[in-house]
């Protein structure tokens, strides 16, 4: 026997009958609190042993109205309130919908209430300090026989007196159990805290996570999306003084590739000079800018002689004149980006590269026409 | 009287009276000796040429698995308009097979079908094992799995919430919640087997494994009061819930406006055909373990001729079923829901529409015959034709019907893929694999409760049944 003080005597018996036969006998004694140990629950023990009923249909019960009241409240405040969208043509508010998980949700919540509330709660498992784990009538409890121990409950417990009623009782074995060792850390009590913090420390990281989502703006959410500040062009905004949505360029402001020409007048433009090389590519370019722009109304050799000439009112200018002849290239250009009399602009249509290509191309056209022999003898040499 | 007493006494007729529930002699400690020992001892030759087998289709599955994770779900057969395919079908067929080990445990405990508990624990354990196999194939549907966790509605960064209108995310709590309870269930009725095992087992390794799994029960009177309350309580919620598992998962289908899913008769046909092919399996695997684990005495042939009924009457609903979805169409004059079923019966895939018909409803009438019933090789050519014409009725309902549906310029045939096949075959390879080291490490019949109903386990002047 162990040497600290005797906590329970346990007496086993061979048969239910002997066990159940056994424990009105033992109880009148009052000898300290019984308790039964069995391979396998027997029915009307606990009315033997004058126990009250378990407590754990309640629990259940309102574990599964609590697991329903939070499935629906979940979900509705989720599909309604805080993040509302229609599915299905149905309104946010609609709740049908819900049911299916509002049950699941409560068969989960009372499962959980019935299986652990059991096992941790009523129970105390896992518990593996108790003396009766180490005795060595346990090999036979899970077994095939039937244990009736008599505890201690509290001071003034007697050892032997428990020993001599199990006896004639019938008890075929005797053990005395020491102490239980509450020593091992793994618990119930153990479980319940550790998974307490836990769901605690989920609550509040869940709840952290919300806030943060919703009430601080640094972290802005999606939902937010049809939030967008910005100015609307075309439209009035408060945001200026002046209430335009849209800003004037600053004074001053020069598009891409529409650098200023500097000069103010045709006179003045003949200081501009032709930054292209006369070569083939750009003869080429300027031949189909020229076919495309200027053939209709100067004629397919410049000479003011197109097909137009009847039904336009106007004389165009024949560019193989002497006076073109001598203009420099820049006052070419100048007429092209500016319009001369009836002839408009071309500056919203050519890009300054072009306008001088086909100042280029003017050019060839006016020497191909007045062609000397010099020119005859340049190009046999070629 | 009690009915115990009245046995003895011969005061009911022998027509009357519940055949034996063993065979021979069977005490709470043989019954210990039999079943309980199995972990002690080196299994036989042919579990380990069974692991071999089934750890082989597992490796291949789980390779044909990561090549569909790393590469994308492309690799499969699944093309518009046929979105769901193998992937949904095997989803569900693993997901009824479960349904039989819930049934088997909650339902028949509640009716006090006595004769379950010699196979509840297998049952049981059949169920959590195909519900792991069924949560595979969303989880890798989803196309990034390892963003799965999205599913469930949690506070988040990106503002947004899960919508719980629906029904995939019923589905995803139905199968979870499904999950959670089997194994609370299955965990439950295990931890006095396992304080069994620990008081027997000589090996230190496995007594300190067995002493943390039996959380240090020891059969106290006042723990057996909690415990069998709470035994009953979960009987009743797994009851409701396996009843509500199958018709989710029905609602996923019902709920849309596909002709051949919208239909009233689905979530009932569900959970039929759910039980249907459960009871199949579950008669495959207890004729395996019955001859390879000597359990002769414990799951008799009583038993199987019971299951056996129990698949006759389900095959009789599913032919109800079937003959319901014919007249649907006809009475409906609904020419879309109309075509989709003679689209059954005569269209590419007509094969399989009368594959399913026949494996479902012709072949099970077999089991009229009580010869069938009681015969391996009939019992196990049912069984087998079951689970092939289930997982087929499956294929149809969700193949069929959408390979041809409202708009003919989007009509398709849907040919599988060798990865679509793979990774159904690791699907079988994880379920046998798990069956069988289940089958080496954890007691495979319920001790504890088949201790309870030997004769002579309850004191003679409470009758056993008195409740």
């Amino acid at each position: 026997m162990s040497s600290g003080k005797s906590f329970a005597v346990l007496g086993l018996f061979d048969t239910p009958d002997a066990l159940m036969g056994a424990i009105p006998q033992v109880g009148a004694k009052k000898l300290g609190a019984l308790e039964a140990y069995t391979p396998y629950p027997l029915h009307g023990i606990d009315d033997a042993l004058e126990r009250r009923r378990s407590p754990l249909g309640g629990m259940v019960l309102v574990m599964g109205i609590l697991g329903a009241i939070t499935a629906f409240g979940f979900e509705y405040w989720i599909s309604a309130i805080d993040y509302p969208i229609v599915t299905g043509g149905k309104a946010p508010s609609s709740w049908e919908a819900f049911v299916p998980i509002m049950f699941e949700v409560t068969v989960l919540f009372a499962t959980f209430t019935a299986g652990l509330g059991m096992l941790l709660l009523l129970n105390k498992l896992p518990f593996f300090g108790h003396p009766v784990l180490s005795s060595d009538a346990i090999k036979a409890i899970t077994r095939d026989r039937f244990a009736l121990a008599i505890e201690s409950e509290g001071e003034g417990f007697d050892a032997e007196a428990a020993k001599a009623a199990l006896l004639a009782a019938g008890a075929t074995q005797i053990e005395v159990l020491p102490e239980p060792d509450r020593g091992p850390f793994l618990t119930s009590d153990y479980i319940l805290r550790v998974a307490g913090g836990i769901f605690a420390a989920c609550v509040v990281a869940g709840l952290a996570m919300y806030g943060a989502v919703k009430l601080f703006p640094v972290l802005p959410p999606m939902s937010h999306m049809e939030d967008q500040p910005r100015l609307n062009a075309q439209k009035a905004d408060p945001f200026f003084k002046d209430g335009f949505g849209m800003r004037m360029p600053v004074a001053g402001t020069v598009a891409r590739g529409y650098l200023p020409l500097g000069v103010a007048s045709q006179d003045e433009a003949a200081s501009l000079v032709n930054p292209l090389p006369s070569s083939p590519q750009v003869l080429a370019a300027g031949k189909k800018i020229f076919h495309n722009r200027c053939e209709l109304c100067h004629g397919a050799l410049g000479n003011g002689v197109p097909t137009l000439t009847a039904a336009y009112g106007a004389k165009p200018a024949n560019l193989q004149a002497q006076q073109f002849r001598d203009y420099p290239d820049g006052k070419i250009f100048w007429a092209i980006t500016m319009g001369k009399n009836a002839m408009p602009s071309h500056a919203a249509d050519l890009t300054e590269t072009q306008r001088w290509e086909v100042v280029h191309y003017v050019r060839a056209l006016q020497r191909a026409q007045n062609a000397t022999d010099e020119d005859v003898k340049e190009a046999g040499t070629r | 009287m009690s009915s115990d007493a009245a046995i003895r006494t011969g005061a009911i007729p022998e027509r009357l009276l519940e055949p034996p529930l063993t065979e021979g002699v069977v005490t709470p400690g043989s019954l210990d000796d039999q079943v309980l020992a199995f972990p002690d001892r080196r299994p036989p030759k042919q579990w380990y040429i069974g692991l071999a087998i089934t750890l082989t289709a597992l490796v291949i599955g789980f390779g044909f698995i990561g090549y569909t994770i790393a590469t994308g779900i492309g690799v499969w057969g699944n093309n518009s308009p046929v979105f769901w395919a193998f992937d949904i079908i095997n989803f569900v067929f693993w997901v009824g097979i479960g349904h039989a080990g819930t049934l088997i445990s909650a339902i028949l405990f509640l009716f006090r079908k006595r004769w379950r508990n010699a196979i509840a624990r297998f049952a049981e354990a059949m169920t959590i094992f195909a519900v792991m196999c069924a949560g595979i194939f969303p989880l890798i549907h989803v196309g990034r799995p390892w963003l799965a966790f999205w599913l469930f509605p949690y506070p988040n960064q990106r503002g947004v919430w899960t919508n719980f209108r629906s029904p995939l995310l019923w589905d995803v709590f139905a199968v979870s919640t499904y999950f959670s309870v089997s194994l609370m269930f299955w965990f439950l009725g295990l931890v006095p087997d396992i304080a069994s095992m620990r008081d027997r087992t000589t090996s230190k390794v496995r007594k300190t494994i067995y002493t943390v799994l039996s959380l240090g029960w020891r059969g106290a009177a006042s723990h057996w009061q909690h415990y069998e309350k709470a035994y009953l309580l979960l009987a009743g919620l797994a009851t409701g819930l396996v009843l509500s598992v199958h018709s989710v998962v029905s609602f996923d289908f019902a709920t849309s406006v596909v002709p051949g899913w919208h239909m009233t008769i689905f979530p009932p046909y569900f959970v039929a055909g759910a039980i249907f092919a459960g009871f199949s399996m579950v008669v495959i695997v207890l004729v395996v373990v019955r001859e390879t684990m000597q359990l002769k005495n414990l799951i008799t042939i009583r038993h199987l001729d019971v299951m056996n009924k129990v698949i006759l009457g389900m095959s009789c609903l599913m032919g109800y079923s079937y003959i319901m979805e014919g007249f649907t169409a006809w009475y409906s004059m609904n020419e879309y829901l109309h075509h989709t079923f003679m689209n059954i019966i005569s269209g590419t895939y007509g094969w399989a529409g009368w594959l399913t018909i026949s494996c479902n409803i012709f072949i099970p009438q077999l089991l009229w015959f009580k010869k069938c019933r009681t015969s391996y090789f009939w019992m196990i050519f049912v069984a087998l034709a079951v689970t092939v014409g289930m997982w087929f009725e499956r294929f149809v309902i969700i193949v069929i019907s959408l390979h041809q549906d409202y708009l003919p310029s989007a009509w398709r045939i849907y040919k599988p893929t060798m990865v679509d096949f793979g990774v159904l075959l690791g699907s079988f390879g994880l379920f046998f694999t798990l069956v069988l080291l289940f089958a080496r490490v954890l007691p495979v019949i319920a001790t504890t409760e088949v201790k309870a109903i030997l004769p002579g386990a309850q004191p003679s002047h409470h009758g056993d049944d008195h409740e």
